[in-house]
This record gives structure tokens, C-alpha cells and sequence, in this order.
């Protein structure tokens, strides 16, 4: 019950804060929550495939990149909007079609080859633009601050209304079954090669839309960087400090990840994987239910 | 009438033959007992019929119906279900909710989780656990597992339940008390069993017929009488 309320009380405020932010009119303070709602957006879809079945992907980072690369191709030609939906799609479409085969092996293999398959598909796409003679294509009809921020906003929104509809699920439940013991659940009737397959689709698809309005952003292209495996790191990084229990895990672990980041790594750069390593550490050692676990600990006290 | 017709079914792991050419068929509202000494082939006969081993020769029917070569997930949604005999609990979370998933998917599946609680908590009281319904799956004693093993089987809908060594580790007052549960479940839902028991004297007393295996050759079909009185039987365990 207290759990609940907490969220009923934390969320809107959430939400409404995150509604009035670009009227305080301080673009700093926007580009912060820019980031903020882009990591929110990341680590909640992860956490729909990861949190959930337990297979732990280290390369989240894919679906966005799919997503700036379709619609750095489809930008211009198609409306923004609509380049924004081919980029969802596109990596939605990616996950069905590497699913199936990635989603058979578990455990380390299962975090090691999506590590590779993003590293593949990084390459690949360096290739073709290297072979086409584009090493970064520009973006000159970007949309103001504010509006970009409102999208990615959206997106931090709808990523944790998924998480929260999955969570509460016949399908989530299938979900935490297959991680708590797959052999099991498959004997007890959960078709568990399709509930996989649809995590993984779901969890691909906003993603993909965030690599999107992320060019809009920095508005140029560059394969390497659309890619960047430390994307990929950093999202189950926040997933942990967060906790993966439940949904408010991966907007605590954004926020702290973003506060941290504009007290230290603005100044600090060379720190960031040093700190990001030592973080998951002492989170996996000391607190492995996460910044949100301090939360469940207090209002079991109650 | 038959339920479950099981039809020269082999199955060999390299070299080892751990199945040869074993048939039988189990009646409906049965309790068909499988006996044999460790590596007889008990388990693997059970991961055959619930289709997590394919066979490498011979055909499973159920209700007149071929199921070898479908997935477990499809069986267990046909109405047979089975237990592991090393268990394997949802242990993160609570008992309750480890039924609730069988009654959300198995061949009962409804889509409703009042239905699908309410399917649970009736599972859950069939076998005594109703009590720790809110403990975590994992906190259970190796008993409390071996009946939420069997909770969550039930708990599915299943016509048919394959029972792996729910008894083996239970104290001689808990296999008592598992020998009344077993009782007592078929006589209120109707259901068919087979079961897997090193625990000769309840194996005898639960049980219709019985099949002995030997190193995967079945050695002697019959009743519990038939099956003590079977000059094979005394020879593979008397010597
Ligand atoms: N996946 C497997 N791979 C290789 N060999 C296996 C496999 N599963 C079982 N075996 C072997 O097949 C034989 C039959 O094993 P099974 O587990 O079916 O015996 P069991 O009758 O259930 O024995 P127990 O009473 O000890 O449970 C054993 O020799 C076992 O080592
Ligand atoms: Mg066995």
C-alpha cells in the first residue's frame, strides 16, 4: 500500500516537473533533463527484456543506432515524425529478426554475444559509410531545445508505462518465470521462445526512436559514435545502481547517473569508465536491490 | 479407457542406452507406478513424455493423440504436467505467484488473475501450503518445495500428472502425510498419475500397476502383487 502511494504521489509530480522544466527557461537545465529522460528511456526498456528474464544484454546500444542510422537516411526525404517511427520500427524489426537465434543461448553467452552482435553491426555500418564516402552526415533542420526535449520526455514516459504494463502482465509474469528457471516454466505451459522474443522486440523499439531524436540533437551522424558500446555499459550501470526489482530502479539510477555526471565527468572525462566500473561494484557487492532497494527497506519498516 | 499410450519409445545419450523399447499404456484415473534402481531410466522416460528429451525411437500418445515432437510449453498445455525431481521452484518470488503462473498459461490458462489467484490459492490448499502462500518460493523447506512442485503441476489444469520422487529427503511422517495428499487429490479432481518412487512401500500402496525398468529395458508390467511376486523383479533387486 505505501509502495503504491509513493508512487502515486512520486509519479505525477515526476511527470508534472518534467512538464514545466522548459518554462523555467534555463537551456542548461534542459540539456541536463534532455539527457536525464533519453537515459530514463534507455534503462527502462532494458530493463523490459533484462530485468525481467534475467538475459542480461551488454548491447542495448544497437537499437539505437539502428534508429540514427535509418533515420539519418530517412530524415529529409520522409517527414520527422514519420523518420522518427521508421527508426523505432526498424529496430523493432532488427530485434525479431536476430531474436530468435540470440535469444536460444543463456547466461554469460547470451551478455557476450549481444556485446559482439552491437560491435558486428557497428563495424558493418562504419564500412558502409566508409565505402560511401560519408564519414559524418549533418542534420541542418533540427527542431528547437524544447522541442526535442518534449519528445525525448515522451519517450522516458512511454518506456515506463511499458515497463510498468509488463511488469504487471500475463506476459511479465511469463517473464519472470522463464528467469527464475526456464526448464520450469516451460513445463508449466509459458511458451517461453515467444515471450522472449516479444521482451525483446518491445524492449528494441523505443530505443531505436531515441537513437533518432538523439541526432536531432547533436545533428550529425557518426557510425562509431551512434554505436558507442559505452552506451551499452552505461545503461546496465543505472539499471543496477537503480535496482532492477522494480520500475522506479531505472529512473533512480538515471538520476543519480546524470547528477553524477554534471558534478564530476564534465570536469573529469577520463573518469567516467573508472567510476562506472567501480559503481557496479560496490552496487553488485553491497546493495544488489539498488538505490530503490532503500526505498523498499524503509516502508517495510513502516 | 486409455489416456496415455507410450509406444516402443528408445532413447540412447551417446553410447548409453537409457530407454530401450518401452511401451505401456496408462488407464484414466490411474495411479501408474515406475520402479527401478538409480539410472534405470525413470526420469528420462518422464522428460520424454513431457517432451523436453526427444526420443530416439517410438511415439507418445495422449487422448488418442500423437505428442512426441511437440514442445513441453505444448504438452503441459494438452493437460500433462510434471514435476522435477530436483526441484526447481521460481525461488524469487512467492509461492503464491509461483502457481499463479501455471494457472495463467498451463492448459487451464485464463487470462483473468483473479481466476488465475483463485486457481492457485485452490492448488496451494490441495497440497498444505496454503500457509506460505506469501513466503518467497525459495525460503521452503525441501518438503514445502516437493509440494509446491506438485502445486504448481496441478495448478495448471493438467489432467495428468507425471510425479518425479516428490517423497525421496521427506521424513517418514511427511511421506504419511504425502501418501493422504496424493489420496486424496485423485479422489477429488480426477486425475491420472504416474509416479517415480524409491520409497517401496508407498510406490506399493499408492499405486495401480506398475512398470519396472532395468537399466532402461522394461523387465515386468502388473499390479503391485504381480510386480513383488515377479521372479525378474526379486532378481534385479535381491539378486
Ligand atoms: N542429459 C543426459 N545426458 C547424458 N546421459 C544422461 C542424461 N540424462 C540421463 N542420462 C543417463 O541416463 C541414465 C538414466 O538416467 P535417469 O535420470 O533417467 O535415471 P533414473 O531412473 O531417473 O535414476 P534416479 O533413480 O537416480 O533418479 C543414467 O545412466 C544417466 O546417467
Ligand atoms: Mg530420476
Amino acid at each position: 500500500m505505501t509502495k503504491l502511494n509513493l508512487d502515486i504521489i512520486g509519479g505525477p509530480l515526476l511527470v508534472l516537473a518534467g512538464l514545466a522544466l522548459p518554462f523555467a527557461g534555463a537551456d542548461y537545465l534542459m540539456g541536463i533533463a534532455f539527457n536525464l529522460a533519453m537515459w530514463i528511456a534507455l534503462t527502462q526498456s532494458w530493463s523490459i527484456l533484462s530485468a525481467m528474464t534475467g538475459y542480461v544484454s551488454l548491447g542495448h546500444v544497437v537499437f539505437c543506432g539502428i534508429g540514427s542510422y535509418v533515420f539519418i537516411l530517412t530524415n529529409g526525404t520522409l517527414p520527422m515524425p514519420v523518420a522518427l517511427a521508421c527508426a523505432g520500427l526498424a529496430a523493432g524489426v532488427m530485434a525479431l529478426v536476430i531474436g530468435l537465434p540470440v535469444l536460444r543461448v543463456r547466461g554469460p553467452y547470451f551478455v557476450i554475444l549481444t556485446f559482439g552482435l552491437a560491435e558486428l553491426a557497428k563495424n558493418v555500418i562504419v564500412q558502409i559509410e566508409t565505402s560511401l564516402g560519408q564519414f559524418s552526415r549533418l542534420i541542418f533542420d533540427a527542431p528547437a531545445l524544447d522541442t526535442l526535449y518534449f519528445i525525448m520526455f515522451g519517450l522516458a514516459v512511454a518506456s515506463t508505462a511499458a515497463a510498468v504494463l509488463v511488469r504487471h502482465s500475463k506476459l511479465g509474469r511469463g517473464l519472470v518465470a522463464i528467469r527464475e528457471n526456464e526448464e520450469a516454466a516451460e513445463a508449466i505451459g509459458v511458451p517461453v521462445t515467444r515471450l522472449k522474443l516479444i521482451a525483446f522486440v518491445v524492449a528494441a523499439i523505443i530505443p531505436g526512436i531515441v537513437g533518432g531524436v538523439l541526432l536531432l540533437r547533436t545533428s550529425y551522424f557518426e557510425a562509431a559514435q551512434a554505436f558507442d558500446p559505452v552506451i551499452s555499459f552505461s545503461i546496465v550501470t543505472m539499471a543496477i545502481v537503480g535496482g532492477m526489482g522494480t520500475v522506479r530502479g531505472p529512473i533512480l539510477g538515471s538520476l543519480a547517473f546524470v547528477l553524477l555526471s554534471e558534478l564530476l565527468w564534465a570536469r573529469f572525462p577520463q573518469l567516467y569508465m573508472i567510476i562506472l566500473g567501480a559503481l557496479l561494484i560496490l552496487f553488485i557487492l553491497f546493495m544488489p536491490r539498488g538505490l530503490s532497494g532503500l526505498f523498499e527497506r524503509r516502508e517495510a519498516r513502516r | 479407457m486409455t489416456i496415455l499410450d507410450v509406444q516402443g519409445i528408445s532413447k540412447s545419450f551417446g553410447g548409453l542406452k537409457a530407454l530401450t523399447n518401452v511401451s505401456f499404456s496408462v488407464e484414466e484415473g490411474a495411479i501408474f507406478g515406475l520402479m527401478g534402481a538409480n539410472g534405470a531410466g525413470k526420469t528420462t522416460l518422464f522428460a520424454v513424455i513431457a517432451g523436453q528429451i526427444k526420443p530416439s525411437g517410438g511415439s507418445v500418445s495422449f487422448r488418442n493423440r500423437t505428442i512426441t515432437g511437440k514442445r513441453p510449453d505444448q504438452i503441459c498445455r494438452l493437460g500433462i504436467s510434471r514435476t522435477f525431481q530436483i526441484v526447481r521452484p521460481f525461488a524469487g518470488i512467492s509461492v503464491l505467484d509461483n502457481v499463479i503462473v501455471s494457472a495463467l498459461y498451463g492448459a487451464a490458462a485464463s487470462n483473468s488473475h483473479a481466476e488465475a489467484r483463485e486457481a492457485g490459492i485452490a492448488a496451494l490448499e490441495a497440497v498444505g501450503l496454503a500457509g506460505s502462500a506469501d513466503k518467497l518460493a525459495g525460503e521452503l523447506t525441501l518438503s514445502g518445495q516437493k509440494r509446491l512442485e506438485i502445486a504448481r503441476a496441478l495448478a495448471t489444469g493438467a489432467e495428468m500428472l507425471l510425479l518425479d520422487e516428490v517423497m525421496a529427503g521427506l521424513t517418514p511422517t511427511e511421506v504419511e502425510e504425502m501418501i493422504a495428499t496424493l489420496s486424496e487429490l485423485r479422489r477429488a479432481r480426477n486425475l491420472t498419475f504416474m509416479l517415480v518412487e524409491h520409497v517401496m512401500g508407498a510406490l506399493m500402496a499408492l499405486s495401480d500397476r506398475i512398470l519396472a525398468l532395468d537399466h532402461g529395458v522394461p523387465i515386468a508390467i502388473g499390479t503391485p502383487a504381480e510386480i513383488a511376486a515377479n521372479p525378474d523383479v526379486l532378481k534385479v533387486y535381491f539378486g
